[in-house]
């Protein structure tokens, strides 16, 4: 019976020893995140369709589609260290229309405090292959966000109409993605937290990124309808917006 | 006792067990992917998508399935067949879906890996982004990746397939395109006339094919360069342009003014096999390539040019015997074993 007992506690031993490969270090804790897009202008949420804003180049335009890649996220704390999201799961589409794809819900991600979050606009298709970055093909068709025949994605679709002075409505169309390999439309994106983000196991902390699309036309370049409005695989206004697209993200609030 | 010690031993053993042990390894086997001797390195990073046996399979099972397209019928290897190095053998431009027709000729599959950028104008960047093109192409294959992956997900044997072929063992896009790049990595053809002579295999040029390479060197090789025949730039050749598709060429991809009506300078590879020629297959044979060279080129604001010379007239200046022994030569560039390759073929 003593040898059973032996056996038992043996087994017993055998059996917690192999629960944890790393043996004394403590077991690392995850938590997860919510990433809150808003696009707005002067403040206030954009309305598809029915409101109408007005540009610095005085042009009252109305839109009616908005959608774009958000890829590449990493989390980083206030001593530089990173939380790179996994590559594979890290393509997102952010669109306007359809207000679950406006909350990016990450886990697993280590607990910690961040200070910093950094993230891409578009596809990087520079460094390919990318993990997993063809698994995003059936929700970029779904949304109209592949350009078939480029083999690559659009970044962001931006659609509407404007007028000038009262004038007739003429529709605008901004597509962006990258050229080729001869141009890289790709943007990485660095935005400071308000306060600092902590990540635990226990809570569900959310981030308030506000995303200001007055800015695609105003931003470092300014960029007038009536000069150009329909913008594809523009080698000289693509990448002017792109530049002011880079500069549309701030993150407004942080709640633990 | 006996049965304690029994349970005991379960319980050890079934405590230990993780995801690794329980994994129990297919059968396949790394294929060897071998560079020829007269070839440059690769331009596709193999070793981060080795061909193996099942992925190579696959590959070719997804090649030549019209399941591919949205109505069944179109795969890839409808327009690109085998004997004719494969390519869309006597079409001037591809054919598609519900007898859509595209715009431009389909090219010739082989020594893929080397190549840097795909397509006439340069659209695909990687092999592994190329298929994306013509299957979801309206006027090529029409069909969409989910409409796909339904389709396969449905089929025991792809099931069976993708999780020998692959790790993570799904049915993706990524598994999918995976697959079809290690089909065509393997498509190497490197077995012609000239290789062996480049190679010093015995082989040896007729004469006539001895002078047409040296006149194809002076002639064309500035462009078709090197042992791909190909220097992978996009040059303006001096094609009228055809009001009928008005293929703007690699600006579509740049947007840049100085790319218009430029194209890829294609590998001549077995080119006497790949008619029609030309990105919208307007001419039909070698003759007709060469005679456009000579006398048929017109001027544009791109026009390449290494076809201007210095007292402004355009093209390669050939005579008719030229024309011929230049034609001998480029017949030395057809890969027969590459046409009758069994691991390659449909059926």
């Amino acid at each position: 019976m003593k040898r059973i007992a032996y056996t038992l506690l043996a087994t017993l031993i055998i059996v917690l020893s192999c629960k944890n490969d790393d043996g004394g270090t403590p077991e690392p804790t995850f938590g997860t995140v919510a990433l809150d897009f808003k696009n707005t202008i002067n403040a206030n949420g954009i309305e598809l369709g029915t409101d109408s804003y007005t540009n610095a180049s005085n042009e009252v335009y109305t839109i009616s589609e908005l959608k774009y890649i958000i890829s590449n996220i990493v989390l980083i704390k206030a001593n530089g260290e990173e939380f790179v999201y996994p590559v594979d799961e890290g393509y997102f589409l952010i669109n306007e229309e359809v207000v679950t794809s406006k909350k990016i819900s990450l886990a697993d991600i280590n607990a910690g405090e961040y200070t910093k979050i950094k993230f891409g606009f578009g596809v990087d298709q520079s460094k390919y292959p990318l993990n997993g970055m063809t698994n995003f093909i059936p929700t970029a068709e779904e949304s109209g966000m592949l350009w078939s025949w480029s083999a690559g994605y659009k970044f962001i679709k931006f659609e509407g109409s404007y007028t000038v002075n009262g004038g007739t409505a003429t529709d605008f169309l901004i597509h962006v993605g990258s050229h080729g390999t001869t141009l890289d439309n790709y943007k990485e994106i660095t935005i400071d937290l308000p306060t600092a983000l902590k990540i635990e196991e226990s809570t569900s902390p959310e981030v308030a990124i506000n995303v200001d699309i007055a800015k695609i036309f105003d931003g470092v370049n300014t960029h007038s309808l009536v000069t150009k409005s329909d913008i594809q695989v523009d080698p000289v206004n693509a990448p002017r917006i792109a530049e002011n697209i880079a500069t549309m993200f701030t993150a407004t609030s942080v709640s633990n | 006792m006996k049965l304690l010690s029994y349970i005991v031993f379960i319980l050890i053993g079934a405590s230990c067990s993780s995801d690794k042990e329980d994994y129990v390894p297919i059968e396949n086997a790394t294929l060897e992917f071998k560079v020829p001797a007269n070839f440059p390195e690769p331009s596709y990073n193999v070793s981060l998508n080795p061909p193996t046996e099942k992925g190579f399979e696959l590959g070719k099972k997804l090649f030549y399935d019209g399941r591919l397209s949205s109505d069944g019928v179109i795969s890839c290897g409808f327009c690109h067949i085998q004997d004719f190095a494969f390519t869309h053998h006597t079409h001037i431009v591809s054919h598609g879906v519900g007898g859509a027709l595209g715009t431009r000729n389909a090219q010739p599959l082989h020594n893929m890996a080397f190549m840097k950028e795909f397509t006439w104008d340069g659209a695909a960047r990687h092999l592994d982004l190329q298929p994306i093109i013509p299957i979801t192409a309206e006027v090529e294959m029409n069909e969409t990746f989910s409409g796909i992956i339904t389709k396969l997900e449905n089929q025991p044997e792809y099931v069976k397939l993708f999780s020998e072929a692959f790790e993570d063992q799904k049915i993706n896009p990524d598994n999918i395109l995976k697959a079809l790049s290690q089909f065509m990595l393997m498509m190497i053809s490197a077995n012609t006339k000239y290789d062996k002579i480049e190679r010093n295999e015995g082989s040896v040029f007729t004469q006539e094919e001895a002078a047409g390479f040296a006149l194809f060197n002076s002639k064309c090789a500035s462009c078709h360069q090197g042992t791909l025949f190909t220097d992978q730039s996009y040059r303006n050749n001096g094609l009228p342009v055809d009001p009928q598709y008005n293929d703007i060429g690699r600006n579509r991809v740049t947007g840049l003014a100085e790319d218009l009506y430029k194209f890829k300078v294609p590998s001549l590879r077995n080119i006497e096999l790949t008619f029609p020629y030309m990105h919208d297959g307007r001419l039909k044979t070698l003759n007709d390539v060469l005679d456009h060279y000579s006398d048929g080129m017109v001027d544009s604001e791109t026009l390449d040019p290494l076809f201007k010379s210095q007292n402004g007239s355009l093209g390669i200046p050939m005579s008719a015997e030229e024309k011929v022994q230049i034609i001998a030569f480029l017949k030395t560039l057809t890969d027969d074993d590459f046409l009758n390759d069994d691991r390659f073929s449909e059926f």
